[in-house]
């Protein structure tokens, strides 16, 4: 979505990060209410919860591989691993809000980051 | 119509603060449509979860979809609509921001930290939905088995999901 936004604004401008964010969402959206719909005639069937169960599990996986996969490219600068993992305990350990998970992951992110690329 | 306006308000402050992506902040979009605003219930969230991860396009279609569940075709319109249009802004600005910040340095510091902080939302994110949405020992074998597959394997997600839905459909899980 994001990358619709910065990749139509590179190419057409405002008029381009329109374009493509609705480009992306339109087919989707109507895709997802019909699924929604047979939903709603079908849920109570055991097979229908059963197939939702599984698929949840493994959305959750998905979201989590995610992360894993973007944390590949931070073994090049490995200090930048203590911000994932204070963001992570910040947000599970402490049930921090959210501000307050930014307030402190992101300046010292910022100070980690900085001590790696001022030098030439 | 007040149902309406409180779609679009809730989601699109809630979209001003998930310009990371819906993905690393479910937890905070369980909380207001479950908790907070009682849209739908537990179950249906996890439902409409499944639903949105099923579906090809975007990873926000959980919002579509209690947009729908609150107020049919024009409550998906108008959830979807709020959920994207404030972080869109958003990141346009920024991005164009970062682009043209004369200090090479200063950008790559920026994407370093940004990038860090993304990750730990998104596993904590992972993490504190799959309390909600995982019942029993067998759904976290799946959802471990999810995230060892996906980062040894070249497997398209889409084959997992399916494997997901079978392991469903014949009472695995």
């Amino acid at each position: 979505m994001n990358l619709a936004v910065c990749i139509g604004a590179r190419f057409a401008g405002v008029r381009g990060a329109i374009a493509a964010v609705a480009g992306l969402v339109l087919g989707p959206i109507t895709l997802v209410l019909v699924l929604a719909a047979l939903y709603d005639q079908y849920s109570n069937l055991a097979a229908v919860q059963g197939i939702l169960r599984g698929i949840s599990a493994v959305g959750v996986g998905l979201i989590a591989a995610t992360g894993f996969k973007m944390m590949r490219n931070e073994f090049r600068y490995p200090a930048m691993l203590i911000v994932v993992v204070v963001t992570f305990v910040a947000a599970t350990v402490f049930h921090l809000a959210l501000g307050w998970v930014v307030a402190i992951s992101l300046p010292l992110g910022l100070w980690l980051a900085w001590q790696k690329v001022k030098q030439p | 119509m007040s149902a309406l306006l409180g779609l679009f308000l809730k989601f699109s402050a809630f979209s001003l603060i998930a310009f990371g992506g819906v993905n690393a902040l479910l937890p905070v979009l369980y909380d207001i449509s479950v908790n907070q605003e009682r849209w739908i219930d537990a179950q249906t969230f996890a439902n409409y979860f499944a639903i949105a991860q099923a579906a090809p396009g975007p990873n926000f279609m959980t919002v579509t979809l209690i947009g729908w569940h609150v107020y049919g075709v024009l409550g998906a319109l108008i959830a979807t609509f709020a959920i994207a249009w404030p972080s869109s802004i958003l990141i346009f600005y920024l991005q164009r921001y970062i682009q043209n910040m004369k200090n090479v340095q200063h950008q790559q510091a920026i994407q370093y930290a940004a990038a860090a902080l993304a990750i730990g939302l998104v596993l904590a994110s992972a993490w504190q939905i799959s309390w909600q949405i995982n019942h029993g020992m067998i759904a976290y074998v799946i959802t471990l088995g999810t995230i060892a597959i996906m980062l040894l394997t070249p497997w398209h997600p889409l084959w997992l999901i399916l494997i997901g839905a079978l392991c469903g459909l014949f009472g695995i899980i």
